[in-house]
């Protein structure tokens, strides 16, 4: 065991954590508002993904990188995420409003499946590994010893502010309070005047645009995308969501950044074949001791 | 998680196993007695088709149709033409498990294929109850010959010999002082990391211990800060492609210039594509390629596959074509296409094959074939400009 690299591991967690923060946020919300653990969710991240290498290939001449344009494609595809999240929550789970949640799960196993093999039968998309059209340069700043660049800083920054707007529209504006009132009582919201099928869409197009937000980032920064990539981080922005305190925004935010810090703290401590065990161990004993999660005070607000 | 994916995987591809078959089970079963008598030898193909190594499994198939066809066009094997039955193994344990019983009672008269190691050992005893010929074209890790099985042939040679070209590349070429091993878990990968540190063993390297990072880990931040305050000299990733291109940008972009240096798995040119700039210099130990060989037996095979299948053969191909082979030759010496006489003519075969001499040792292992280091240059592997 060396502690050498704890300094280094926690920055590189918060890399880590910061593509789980994004994505337990929208894995939250939804379970907020539906009671539903979304598992086709780590699937719109890798569909939007897709969307994005599209893109941006089809405007990108060679391999030098126009952040112009990686700009207005983020922005594109996060919207493209969110049409996608609507679309499924229009299509399958509002005609299943009323059945049993374990129903639910097993359509939202279904849309998974659905949207991976859709991608892997897509021509231009299809099975292998893809790279990225555009590479960040590594220019950046040393830090103890170490060196980062101004792209993983900006991936942090950038998927805070995101969270950041998030938890002020939740919690801070009219829309917000609606969200949160479908969340505690539907029925009592309706009877409010509230149109709750749009406030489950726009929580839906939410959870997909953060999602498609990590997309971009995610692909730009490790380079290369396949039909898989969504399974495991969105396994792991899950388990981030219910380390926070699964159904408010904050607890997913600390959750993401909290495991990320985890894996990378216990790859340095005891190998990569403990990171796992050392992050996971760290879950049950969270959720043994604090059985809401870290956040999970706030339950009567969940979004 | 990496249980749960591998799980997962299983699972979703066994439903779909389960799909296909219920779809392909009627006209495969209709057809079996025309096929028969129509003079067909049926040879099962089990080979990744979807998931991470789809790549690789689909160049593998391919140099086994172009191997298959030109057996065909010149009479095929004792009058039998060759039709090859391909089953997908996902790279996958549950997954090739269902896809060798599926084959199986298909009635395969041998197999030919195969590329991740741990899909192909749990198939292992599924083939030899069936008594049928069990060529591996790619997957060559050692444990695959130590199950005692007398129907495994390993095209590829397997992971001692590869070990040890890596060791006399890290002693002799690089002068490594401090080595970080890395696999991803899976049994081919494993074994050429700790047979690699056991080369090592009583060598000017200090071989540091072996990181085993899960093979759902996209991100190494982590595993470069231990590489960075072990003041590695040399790095030796011993897992598969996509990895190996995550790995070695984030190492360059965390501003390590150290050697990279890749097993076989990491061979592809996918790894250049992904890797991009961060791709050049480094360097693969791999068994000899077609595209390395010369003479006019490598040529006609990279302008068959060409003409075939529109693009150059992958690392790969010419062992699923020397694999097909192998089982013709196989089967002619032995006059009969009965699998336990072509099994007992594997054991007494020799010939020249595109990767070299094939003749295998007693329990399977490929007895002929030679590593060599390969270097990404300029977009492409050449031979590394020193040998060791």
């Amino acid at each position: 065991m060396s502690w050498n690299t704890v300094g280094p591991d926690v920055v590189a967690g918060l890399f880590l954590g910061a593509f789980f923060a994004l994505i337990a946020v929208g894995y939250s919300m939804v379970y907020g508002i539906l009671r539903l653990i979304n598992f086709a969710h780590g699937d719109f991240y890798m569909a939007a993904a897709f969307v994005s290498y599209s893109i941006l290939g089809a405007v990108t001449l060679g391999t030098r990188i126009n952040w112009g344009n990686v700009v207005w494609v983020g922005i594109v595809t996060m919207a493209a995420g969110g049409v996608l999240a609507v679309a499924v929550e229009r299509l399958v789970y509002r005609p299943m409003r009323r059945a049993a949640v374990l129903s639910l799960m097993i359509a939202a196993l279904g849309v998974s499946q659905i949207l991976e093999n859709g991608v892997l039968n897509i021509p231009a998309w299809g099975s292998n590994y893809l790279p990225f059209p555009v590479t960040p340069p590594t220019t950046g700043f040393d830090l103890a010893g170490v060196h980062y660049t101004w792209t993983q800083l900006g991936i942090v920054v950038i998927a805070l502010v995101l969270i950041v707007v998030t938890y002020f529209v939740v919690n801070h504006t009219m829309l917000g309070t609606a969200m949160r009132a479908v969340a505690q009582d539907r029925a009592a919201a309706t009877l409010m005047g509230i149109n709750t099928d749009r406030i489950i869409s726009l929580v839906f197009f939410i959870g997909g645009a953060l999602a498609g937000a990590a997309a971009v980032m995610a692909s730009l920064y490790y380079g290369q995308i396949n039909y898989l990539m969504g399974f495991s981080i969105g396994l792991q922005a899950f388990t981030a969501a219910v380390l926070g305190g699964i159904g408010n925004v904050a607890g997913a935010a600390v959750g993401g950044l909290l495991l990320g810090i985890l894996e990378s703290v216990g790859t340095g401590l005891f190998g990569p074949q403990w990171a796992l065990l050392f992050a996971f161990g760290a879950l049950v004993l969270t959720l043994w001791l604090r059985p809401s999660g870290l956040l999970g005070e706030r339950i009567g607000q969940r979004v | 998680m990496t249980i749960a994916l591998s799980a997962r995987r299983g699972g979703i591809a066994a439903l779909v196993a389960a799909a296909t078959w219920g779809l392909a089970s009627a006209p495969a079963h209709a057809a079996s007695p025309r096929a028969q008598a129509s003079g067909t030898y049926l040879v099962g193909v089990s080979e990744p088709m979807t998931g991470a190594e789809a790549q690789a499994g689909t160049e593998i198939y391919d140099g086994e149709l172009l191997a298959a066809q030109r057996i065909n066009a010149t009479g095929g094997v004792l009058g039998h033409k060759i039709v090859l039955k391909e089953e997908d193994d996902a790279c996958d344990p549950q997954t090739s498990v269902n896809a060798a019983n599926k084959l199986v009672s298909l009635g395969v008269k041998a197999m030919v294929g195969g590329y991740c190691s741990s899909a192909a050992q749990p198939a292992e005893p599924i083939y030899a109850r069936a008594g049928i010929p069990n060529i591996q074209a790619a997957a060559n890790s050692t444990t695959l010959t130590q199950g005692g099985y007398h129907n495994v042939f390993l095209i590829d040679p397997g992971g001692n010999l590869q070990a040890k070209e890596a060791g006399s590349f890290f002693t002799k070429v690089l002068k490594t002082k401090r080595l970080v091993i890395a696999d991803d878990q899976s049994t081919y990968a494993v074994n050429v990391a700790q047979l690699t540190a056991a080369a090592l063993k009583h060598t000017s390297v200090n071989v540091l211990p072996i990181q085993a990072v899960p093979d759902t880990t996209q991100d190494f931040t982590a595993v470069i800060n231990t590489v960075r305050s072990d003041n590695a000299g040399a790095v030796y990733w011993t897992g598969y492609f996509a990895q190996a291109a995550e790995f070695v940008r984030q190492l360059r972009a965390a501003g390590l210039h150290i050697p990279f240096v890749t097993a076989d798995g990491s061979v592809d040119p996918t790894f250049i594509k992904d890797a991009g700039a961060a791709a050049q210099g480094t360097y693969a130990t791999i068994s000899v390629l077609s595209a390395f060989l010369t003479g006019p037996a490598a040529r006609s095979f990279d302008a068959g596959y060409l003409k075939e299948f529109h693009s150059a053969p992958g690392p790969y191909s010419a062992y699923g074509y020397d694999g097909v082979f192998a089982l013709a030759n196989a089967a002619k010496k032995a006059h009969s296409l009965v699998p336990a006489r072509v099994i007992a003519a594997l054991h007494h075969l020799k010939f020249q094959g595109l990767t070299g001499a094939v003749s295998f040792a007693p329990n399977g292992a490929r007895v002929g074939a030679h590593f060599v280091v390969l270097q990404v240059h300029n977009g492409t592997y050449r031979l590394a400009p020193l040998q060791p």
